[in-house]
């Protein structure tokens, strides 16, 4: 063979392997390809890590397999009542649809939302390369099926954290007049008992110096669910209350009578410890949800608070919208004697693990190009910025980021509990009447919260309703 | 005969529109009100249950509450929105400056979609940011808190409906003054009545079917009102502002009790038309009876 003709055969296999290797190497525009022109719809929750998807990662995911991805980010109660109607209806509007852990029970119970792992084991031509659902964090759980499948990719997970302000707790002089006043060192409490006494000392601080700063805050809205949340999920659970005091192994009893513990002693002592904090917190809390919370913290006006911890980020970091930065510590929720020894055996749990996944509905006109896109925001590679930009992570691929490590230390080490004591903290139980239960009761709570009904009377009659109800739903027989 | 066929052409659009989104749903909802139906209870199924919605409805202190409070906001609401209205319009057939600017930004609130106008004014009254609650300290000493107080809540939903709907009435009953003939005013001068009697005497009687037509508008959209009231207060504290409506809402979507939620609704409709017929009653059919 000639010199030339050595050289002309070189090029041509230089050049199919130029042609080729792309083709390969590029999993996205290659299984977009099939989908062009195709437009997903997607609905959930205006809340940053829902902003980053509808930001960053829909976009991204549009210029790699051109298939267009349109994000409505609205309210919590707006999204529900999008999605629901949505899938009840059956007029496949949505391609993705947030699904909030305590509703996913809900939806496995109506048959709304796709097999996510059978239909990837039966399409393999769809499987993402860098999608490995083993990574996930182990909250990848409560979205899973009977059978292990799982029918939501987890995009958001947090648990509901102890703020504290450090700047406060480090002052010498408030140390000081605290130590004079309680005989205590000043620091995260532990216990109850220690929290109502340092949310008391910052609201009689605040007062006497003239300071728009009170010693706690509390998610006590009296007309939105956002309190009962607060009550059941975040406080009542440190007293030993667990799964909104429903034994659903005991025919679903609520009430003490029934073997339930919704109205039992520790239920009211509960109640009455909150109440007490939502006294002494500031005015604002009669009306604030779980934002509101977020931003009475974010303006200073709170020494200590339970904070959900997709509010974390931004309030320790984000100095146009917080005047808190680089002053916050992130610490445990006191507990009752025994309550740490049940979440650590499992039996129990101090506090909430919130979260949510993107589901893909039965009725979405587009199931393939919406599994290419779940998985997109399911694989390793996005996971980092995603956790640097929204305080969140699903994946364990996530936490030895040099950049989430960085962004760890300015959250006080926040990332660091979720990854050592997230197994401390659970997500709602997993009932199927989850809304209904809650709505039956909930107006008796808001009468508690206005004093119309005393807290012992009104768990009383929470716990009655709330059996009723289960009753009439056909669960309690 | 060929007339008659065009005629029901030219109406057949309507009607099928009218039938599709009007009709239909009214006897799908009157259907299901005899049904019990949660499709996330144990059995998901409809459950034909008679009267039994209707007959839980009368024993249902919330509902009844909801009926009694929405009564108290409609009429507020209604009344205030009528007379500031009736002032406002006869401020607009006179000369003064600025008064076309006056007019357009009066007539803004109209175009404002009432989730928005929730939205703004829960920031304008939020306890400890609000701009509402911070002048009523500063000027009056008067903490308001919209989540502890009921009565702030309510007169606040009721300031909120009158800010937002007052425009509609005014423009209104604008347009009823403006085609007031000119003859009788003049030959009551003439008489020597004052400005009460010719209002009274002549005014009122001439615009009362503006007046009745708005009355009826404004009270069916107050008795249905939810968005805002979602938004402010989300129905409290406890259930002070939970509104007929926001209650049908909160039975039908977050409870998914759709047949009680759908007999609540029919109940309501009838409600809404005996409240109507019984406000023509009293004030359209003695004038009828007199002038007959």
């Amino acid at each position: 063979m000639n010199v030339r003709l050595k050289f002309g055969a070189a090029a041509l296999i230089a050049g199919l392997m130029a042609s080729t290797v792309p083709a390969f190497a590029d999993f996205w525009s290659d299984a977009g390809a099939k989908f062009k022109g195709v437009t997903l719809h997607g609905v959930t929750e205006s809340t940053p890590p829902s902003n980053y998807i509808k930001d960053v990662l829909a976009p991204e995911f549009e210029k790699k397999t051109g298939i267009k991805v349109e994000i409505e980010t609205t309210s919590w109660d707006q999204m529900y009542d999008k999605a629901i109607k949505d899938m009840e209806a059956k007029t496949g509007i949505y391609d993705m649809v947030y699904i909030e852990q305590d509703i996913i029970y809900a939806y496995l119970a109506r048959n709304f939302l796709v097999d996510i792992t059978k239909s990837l084991k039966d399409d393999p031509s769809l499987k993402a390369p860098d999608y490995d659902e083993s990574h996930f964090t182990t909250f990848a759980n409560y979205f899973k099926g009977e059978n292990g499948d799982l029918f939501g990719v987890p995009m958001e997970a947090f648990i509901k954290i102890y703020l504290y302000r450090k700047d406060l707790f480090d002052d010498p002089k408030i140390k000081e007049a605290f130590k004079a006043k309680t005989g205590k060192d000043l620091a995260p409490a532990k216990t109850h008992e220690d929290y109502t006494q340092i949310a008391e000392f910052f609201t009689e601080y605040g007062k006497a110096n003239g300071m728009d700063l009170w010693g706690t805050t509390a998610q006590a809205h009296t007309g939105h669910p956002a309190s009962w949340y607060e009550f059941f999920e975040s406080v009542a659970p440190t007293f030993g209350v667990y799964n909104w005091g429903i034994d659903a192994k005991n025919n679903y009893a609520a009430s003490v009578a029934n073997g339930g513990t919704m109205n039992s002693d520790k239920s009211k002592a509960a109640l009455k410890y909150w109440l007490h904090l939502r006294d002494i917190a500031p005015p604002e809390s009669a009306a604030s949800t779980w934002t509101e919370v977020a931003s009475t913290f974010a303006a200073g006006r709170a020494a200590q608070g339970l904070v959900y911890g997709e509010n974390a980020a931004w309030i320790a970091s984000d100095a146009d919208k917080s005047k808190v930065v680089n002053n916050v510590g992130v610490a445990l929720p006191p507990v009752s004697d025994g309550v740490m020894a049940d979440a650590e055996s499992g039996k129990g749990y101090i506090g909430y693990y919130d979260g949510g996944a993107f589901g893909l509905p039965v009725t979405s006109k587009n199931k393939e190009a919406a599994l290419l896109f779940l998985q997109y925001i399911g694989q390793d590679s996005v996971q980092s910025g995603w956790a640097v930009a929204a305080p969140r992570i699903t994946n364990t691929a996530t936490y030895e980021d040099p950049g989430v490590k960085d962004m760890d230390a300015k959250l006080g080490g926040y990332y660091t509990m979720l990854k050592n004591d997230g197994k401390l903290f659970a997500g709602a139980p997993p009932y199927p009447f989850h809304a209904q239960v809650r709505e039956a009761t909930a107006p008796i709570f808001y009468r508690i919260l206005t004093g119309e009904v005393g807290p012992d009377e009104g768990l009383d009659q929470m716990a009655d309703t709330a059996e009723k109800e289960l009753k009439n739903l056909g669960y309690r027989k | 005969m060929g007339s008659n066929r065009t005629g029901w052409l030219l109406l057949a659009p309507t009607l099928i529109i009218l039938g599709g989104f009007g009709i239909v749903p009214f006897i799908y909802v009157l259907w299901v009100s005899f049904h019990q139906w949660n499709p996330f209870g144990a059995n998901p199924a409809m459950i034909y249950n008679g009267a039994d919605n209707f007959r839980r409805l009368v024993f249902d202190t919330e509902f009844l509450q909801s009926v009694w409070f929405t009564m108290q906001f409609g009429f507020f609401a209604v009344v205030s929105e009528i007379v500031i209205g009736y002032l406002l319009a006869q401020l607009l057939m006179r000369d003064f400056p600025g008064k076309s600017i006056f007019r357009t930004i009066h007539t803004l609130p109209l175009i404002v979609a009432p989730i928005v106008v929730g939205s703004v004014w829960r920031l304008m009254t939020t306890p400890s940011i609000g701009i509402i609650p911070y002048y009523l300290n500063h000027w009056f000493g008067y903490q308001m808190n919209i989540g502890s107080s009921a009565t702030a809540a309510f007169v606040t939903t009721v300031v909120m409906d009158i800010w937002h709907w007052t425009p509609l009435v005014t423009l209104t009953l604008l347009a009823a003054i403006v085609g007031l003939p000119k003859d009788p005013f003049e030959q009551a001068q003439i008489d020597g009545a004052n400005r009460w009697q010719i209002f009274w005497h002549i005014t009122l009687p001439m615009i009362r079917p503006a007046i009745l037509a708005t009355v009826f508008i404004r009270l069916m959209d107050a008795l249905r009102t939810v968005d805002e009231i979602w938004m402010l207060t989300g129905g409290g504290p406890g259930a002070a502002t939970r509104y007929v409506g926001l209650h049908i809402w909160k039975i039908v979507f977050p409870k998914t009790d759709y047949g009680y939620g759908s007999a609540i609704s029919v109940i309501v409709l009838y409600l809404t038309l005996v409240m109507c017929w019984l406000l023509y009653v009293g004030l359209v059919a003695p004038r009828v009876k007199r002038s007959t």
